[in-house]
């Protein structure tokens, strides 16, 4: 099957005021139709940055992105768009998201709109309801009102959800979706994402939650400081890690009934290649080389001297 | 040390009014760490508001609340200021707006120890390096700004203003809101650090029903302003009575399922 996104080597380098920041550093990832990969890793990992990379909102200091087979740098901007257009991104933060302004309806009508010609009003509106009814948000006495006023934050990241969603995209990149919502509307959210997901569209999750990746996807890349550690089946990373740190995620994971427990204190050591050696419990003078990503068993991939 | 005797807190909106608490009696002992458990709108943060005497001035109180024995309801601020941050201290959500963002971090701490314990400049300033120390965050942050931080420094930093005055008990509102996994662990065991070599009591509030049975011995839930459950933290997973404790237990089950 044709692949929705191919991602080669990338490598992403911040420059600020306090130096240069590597947030990639040679990932690979490749997404194919009716497929589901979560991005795992900590805050500063480079999982929010990826998904940036993956839509060319930032641009790469070496490695390839292809979207539908297509490399968007050596496009032209209409048909850039035409590609972006397939793809809908869910952001972190649903407060900088919409425009405050809009209503609720408005904000879901807009990518409609834009797409459809505004002679299509009524039609757009109709398909926005049904999409917030999708996203849990059925009361249509909250449809009029303003996003800024009267949402709470879990409200709006569904507001954000059905607007990034209004193109019915083939590729759906969602960055934390279900961070600022109560557990009981937590589960609606990832029942969306799977029933489009089994009717064939692309799922890139974001989540530092080893649990959620595995209710809503079937393949998980661990990521740390800018490096894939681990990929493996999602319920494989929580049950049975073979990398350190994707263990020390999956310890630290609050769950009912579980000890929650913190990581190994960092040690001071300079010099090493891999780049968890300075937090790992296993680091051994081999560890000095920097290790790659292989696979260990079928569909197993990690990236550690020690596993 | 804190006991909520049929306490209720309504809000008038327009011409509504709005039931945030509903009659709830509950013990907050000392030496004990007990989690405030609901989703939003349960009424957990009116709860803890209302027992730092800080609501608006529009809300109605109705029942008692009491403090080492004395009820502070309407007793007025500075009958308040004995209580607070020497026996009760806040520790606010780091993540927000928990620190004015044009003072140092040594500075913030310093206040209400100079405010309320009348120490030296240069004495609170002593006290306020222990403090950094005590939570992991060293005297160099002293004199960073609130933005040089990062969200997990940001919430020490919270913990060791909390910490400023020697408190019994500390009232820690969604600890680690907005912090990634691992530093949300290394948040919970230093304050499982904390409230055991101090010798304190704590409540959490929190919305976060697995963070709560790790860190919590005592789990009280809330529902639409009302307690509706008050259980062991190990009971939760499968001796939860109440039908709404069952539902938030099934909705996290359910999320502990992989995928079919």
């Amino acid at each position: 099957m044709s692949s929705l996104l191919e991602i080669r080597d990338i490598h992403v380098t911040f420059h600020g005021r306090r130096g240069t920041e590597k947030a990639l550093r040679g990932v690979d990832m490749d997404l194919a139709p009716g497929e589901s990969l979560a991005v795992v890793g900590e805050s500063g990992s480079g999982k929010t940055t990826l998904l940036r990379a993956a839509l060319g909102l930032v641009p790469p200091a070496r490695g390839n992105v292809r979207l539908f087979g297509k490399d968007l740098q050596g496009l032209k901007r209409d048909q850039r768009i035409g590609i972006l257009r397939r793809c809908g991104l869910m952001p972190q933060d649903p407060y900088g998201a919409v425009p405050p302004t809009l209503s609720v309806r408005e904000a879901v009508m807009e990518p409609l709109l834009l797409v459809n010609g505004f002679g299509a009003r009524e039609a757009c509106a109709r398909k926005a309801e049904a999409l917030l009814r999708e996203w849990g948000l059925p009361d249509e006495t909250l449809w009029g009102a303003r996003v800024s006023s009267s949402l709470s934050g879990g409200q709006r990241q569904r507001v954000c959800g059905a607007r990034a969603m209004a193109l019915d995209p083939q590729l759906f990149l969602a960055d934390e979706p279900t961070s600022m919502q109560d557990a009981s509307l937590r589960g609606e959210i990832v029942s969306v994402l799977e029933s489009r997901v089994s009717s064939g569209m692309g799922l890139v999750l974001v989540t530092h939650d080893l649990l959620l990746a595995r209710r809503a996807a079937r393949t998980g890349l661990v990521l740390y400081r800018g490096v894939a550690v681990e990929k493996a089946p999602t319920a494989d990373l929580l049950d049975n890690p073979l990398h350190p740190y994707t263990a020390a995620l999956a310890r630290a994971l609050p769950r009912l009934g579980r000890a929650i427990l913190p990581p190994s204190e960092s040690r001071a050591c300079e010099g090493l290649g891999c780049p968890y050696a300075d937090r790992c419990e296993k680091a051994g003078p081999e560890c000095v080389e920097a290790p790659s990503l292989k696979e260990v068993s079928p569909g197993r991939f990690v990236a550690c001297h020690k596993a | 040390m804190i006991a909520l005797e049929n306490l209720s807190v309504r809000y008038r909106s327009g011409d509504r009014e709005v039931a945030a608490l509903s009659g709830v009696s509950l013990a907050l002992p000392s030496g004990r760490v007990t989690g405030l458990v609901g989703e939003s709108g349960s009424g957990k943060t009116t709860l803890v508001m209302a027992i730092l005497g800080l609501l608006p001035p529009e809300a109605r109180i109705a029942g008692h609340i009491l403090l080492d024995g004395v009820d502070v309801v309407g007793i007025g601020d500075s009958a308040l200021d004995r209580f607070r941050w020497t026996r009760v201290a806040l520790v606010p959500q780091g993540s927000q707006n928990a620190f004015n963002p044009v003072l140092s971090i040594g500075e913030q701490i310093a206040e209400p120890i100079r405010v309320h314990l009348g120490l030296s400049r240069q004495e609170a300033g002593r006290r306020t390096w222990r403090l950094l120390d005590e939570v992991g965050l060293g005297k160099r942050m002293a004199g960073r700004f609130p933005h040089e931080l990062s969200g997990g420094q940001r919430q020490r930093a919270a913990l060791a203003m909390a910490l400023s005055c020697d408190p019994a008990f500390l009232l820690a509102d969604e600890p680690t809101t907005a912090l990634d996994v691992i530093i949300q662990a290394e948040i919970v065991e230093l304050l499982r650090r904390t409230v055991r070599e101090r010798k304190m009591g704590m409540a959490v509030v929190t919305h976060d029903l697995p963070l709560a049975s790790g860190l919590c011995e005592t789990i009280c839930v809330l529902d639409g302003g009302r307690l509706v459950e008050t259980l062991p933290a190990g009971d939760l997973a499968g001796n939860a009575r109440h039908p709404r404790t069952r539902a938030l237990v099934k909705a996290l089950l359910e999320m502990e399922q992989a995928r079919p």
